[in-house]
């Protein structure tokens, strides 16, 4: 996979997405749904469409509970994972509703895996 | 009231999207943001279950106008969402991205039956003319 600079900011706009929803979810104790919106809202209005789409796709992976992102750290890990799905997966199903979502929750999935390695 | 409320989400995150021209990531993000502020206020019993229907239904409503060209059509997305979330009410509960796969499940579900209908359609046509065309040769 060869990295250019829009693939970065699509896995750091990730990264910050998934982030700031599990911080405003779990830290700040607004919810999940609140924390998704909030975030989504935001990056609409600062960010061009496409990466803005990559915030709000991000931030639904923020909307996991601690039983399965326990911790900033793994929100992270979370993020990374969020953002190279998005990368790999451009191209399928463009223009279905819940798109983001399956990535989503696809990429939660693996998270929950790779920390049940390492617990 | 499931799906009551996941008709309105999903609709007025279509209508934000395409008739005001706001882009589906902002009208997803508003309808959610609202429901999930307003619902458990107004409703302190069902809240948080309605908000959660109203978030699934509105990342419905992000569906392409290629794939569901109008608001009519949008409405049957979202009654569909909204039967799905109950049905899927006790799975994957904690996943995030568990209500935006149940909206992209129901996006493809519409897809599908509008496929169906359109080949039967397409075949009824088919039959009719194969008949007409029989009938003027004999």
């Amino acid at each position: 996979m060869k990295f250019d600079k829009n693939k970065i900011k699509i896995i750091i706009c990730a990264i910050a997405g998934t982030t700031l929803s599990w911080f405003i979810n779990h830290e700040i104790g607004f919810g999940a749904i609140v924390a998704s919106g909030l975030v989504g809202v935001i990056a609409a209005i600062l960010l061009p469409a496409s990466l803005a789409g990559t915030a709000y796709t991000a931030s639904f992976v923020g909307m996991s509970s601690t039983s399965i992102i326990p911790s900033l750290g793994a929100a992270l890990l979370a993020g990374l994972i969020v953002g190279i799905m998005i990368i790999f997966t451009t191209e399928i199903y463009a223009g279905i509703g819940g798109k983001g979502g399956t990535t989503a929750a696809l990429s939660t999935i693996i998270t929950k895996i790779i920390l049940g390695l390492f617990s | 009231m499931i799906i009551l409320v996941a008709i309105c989400a999903g609709t007025a995150t279509y209508s934000i999207s395409y008739l005001l021209n706001k882009g589906p990531v902002f009208a997803s993000a508003l309808v959610t943001l609202i429901s999930g502020i307003f619902l458990p206020y107004f409703l302190p019993e069902n809240g948080p279950t309605l908000m959660a229907v109203a978030a699934c239904a509105s990342y419905a409503g992000q569906v392409s106008n290629k794939n569901v060209p109008n608001l009519r059509e949008m409405i049957m997305v979202s009654l569909i969402t909204g039967a799905l979330f109950i049905i899927f009410s006790t799975s994957y509960v904690g996943i995030g991205g568990r209500l935006g796969s149940i909206a992209a499940i129901s996006c493809f579900t519409w897809m599908g039956i509008k496929k169906v209908f359109k080949n039967d359609n397409l075949q009824d046509n088919k039959i009719s003319y194969i008949n007409k065309v029989n009938f003027s040769e004999k």
